[in-house]
Parts: C-alpha cells; sequence; structure tokens
C-alpha cells in the first residue's frame, strides 16, 4: 500500500501564503506530520494556510480531529485555512465533523489560491 | 467471493481491511466514490474495534449479499471486547471546533453517513457492525 506513505512538503508562497502539500493516510500520525508543518509555517510568520491533499484517498476521525485542532489554533491566531483537492469522500468526513464550516474547501489549488487573495507563484 | 480477514492488532491493519473492500466493490463494478465511503467507513469500524476490541483479533468479513432484490456490498466488523451500547453514542450535530472539548467519537456517525445500511450490535464479549452500500442501479 505504497500510495497510503505519508508525505508532506511545505512552502511559503512570495505572497505570504502557506501550502502543505500531503498525500497518504491521514490517521494520527498523518494528522501530526499535518500539525507540525502547520506549526512550523506559523513560527515563520505565515496564517494563511492551504492545505493541498491531491494523493490522499483515505483518512479517519482521528486524523481528522488533528486537523479541527490545527484550525482552531489558527482561528486563534486570527489565520485562515483552507483545503483543496478532496476526493468526495474526504470532502463529505469533512463537511459531516464541521471542519468545512470554518475552512475553505476548494476543488483545486488555483480556485483556492484566488479565493485566499494570493497570486499564487506567480 | 467474500473475503474473511482476521485482523491482528498492529498499527495500520485497519487499511487492510479497507483494501478488501476497494477489491471487491472494484469487481462489483462500484462507482469509486462509493467504494472509498465504504472503504472509510470500515476504517473508522476497525479502530472502533481496535479501541474498544481489548487483545482479541479483529474479524472483518466483506461479501456482496442481496436484500429484497437489492445488491449490496457488505462489510463486516467484529470484535470480541468490552461492548457498548450504540444508543449512548453521540449522533451528527453542530461543529465541534471551537469550545467543545469532544473532538473524538465520530467513529459512528461516519459510518452512518457514509452507508445505506448500519447495524450495530454489541454486548460484552461480542460487538459486530454491519455495514452495506448499494451496487448499482436501483440505489
Amino acid at each position: 500500500m505504497e500510495q497510503e506513505q505519508l508525505q508532506v512538503s511545505t512552502e511559503i508562497l512570495p505572497d505570504g501564503v502557506g501550502v502543505i502539500s500531503a498525500s497518504g493516510y491521514i490517521n494520527n500520525e498523518g494528522g501530526q506530520a499535518v500539525a507540525d508543518a502547520v506549526e512550523r509555517l506559523l513560527e515563520e510568520g505565515s496564517t494563511t494556510l492551504l492545505v493541498d491533499l491531491s494523493g490522499t484517498r483515505i483518512i479517519n476521525s482521528i486524523g481528522i480531529s488533528i486537523l479541527l485542532e490545527i484550525l482552531e489554533k489558527l482561528l486563534d491566531a486570527s489565520g485562515r485555512l483552507a483545503f483543496c483537492n478532496l476526493t468526495p469522500t474526504i470532502a463529505k468526513t469533512f463537511e459531516i465533523m464541521g471542519l468545512a464550516q470554518y475552512a475553505g474547501i476548494y476543488p483545486d489549488r488555483e480556485t483556492a489560491l484566488g479565493a485566499l487573495g494570493s497570486h499564487g507563484g506567480a | 467471493m467474500g473475503v474473511e480477514l482476521h485482523l491482528p492488532l498492529i498499527p495500520d491493519v485497519e487499511l487492510v481491511a479497507a483494501k478488501a473492500v476497494e477489491v471487491v466493490g472494484r469487481d462489483l463494478g462500484m462507482t469509486p466514490e462509493d467504494i472509498e465511503s465504504a472503504a472509510v467507513a470500515t476504517v473508522e469500524a476497525c479502530l472502533n474495534a481496535l479501541e474498544h476490541g481489548g487483545n482479541s483479533k479483529i474479524l472483518v468479513r466483506v461479501d456482496v449479499v442481496e436484500v429484497e432484490g437489492r445488491r449490496f456490498l457488505q462489510a463486516e466488523v467484529e470484535d470480541h471486547g468490552v461492548g457498548f451500547d450504540p444508543r449512548a453514542v453521540p449522533g451528527a450535530g453542530a461543529s465541534r471546533v471551537h469550545g467543545c472539548a469532544a473532538k473524538r467519537g465520530w467513529g459512528l456517525t461516519l459510518i452512518r453517513e457514509l452507508m445505506d445500511e448500519v447495524q450495530v450490535r454489541s454486548r460484552p464479549g461480542l460487538t459486530l457492525v454491519t455495514m452495506r452500500k448499494g451496487v448499482g442501479e436501483g440505489r
């Protein structure tokens, strides 16, 4: 199940938006890896964050709980969090668990960055 | 064509059950979205069994069943732990973001939302979660 191996990378775009790309199984370890990436970006001053989940096909409620904690922390820091490239099932679980109420959900990175007021890397 | 798995209590073993659902669902011609929903629900049932099932192995059966003329992919997850009262599990409700400590305990809610039919039977020594997702036409 190589496709479930978690890979997380981060970048900060020229206009300050932090992008976290995560692929693989978002369970407790996967969720924590994303949380650690968020922490690093916050320390670098980026409070508008986009989590790109292309490559993530399976997720569990423990992983989503950790994403909820990230969201709370970011809201407390007056930041913004958005997600893009979710599978329909992952998008549905985000809605059920309330994540979609506070975080933007977008079909792809370009749309998400536009909604976040970012010009991307251009 | 059913699959029966005896899962040991090792990290990420729930993915084995998810893979079984994926393979059977694909063979049945289910849509990727329906397969994924069934896989995520099965993962959640396995996680509950891992958390509450004591030290016993988890039994997972994935099969196709016909009920009143409709075909379903059926996934069953069985453990032999202390059991629980399914009626006492909170249902889907408002977001748990901000101000609510209970961010966990979503497993059964997700299972019920993602699957078409769900039955939970639990008593001390045996918990059996039966989940069905419709196949093809007539859903």
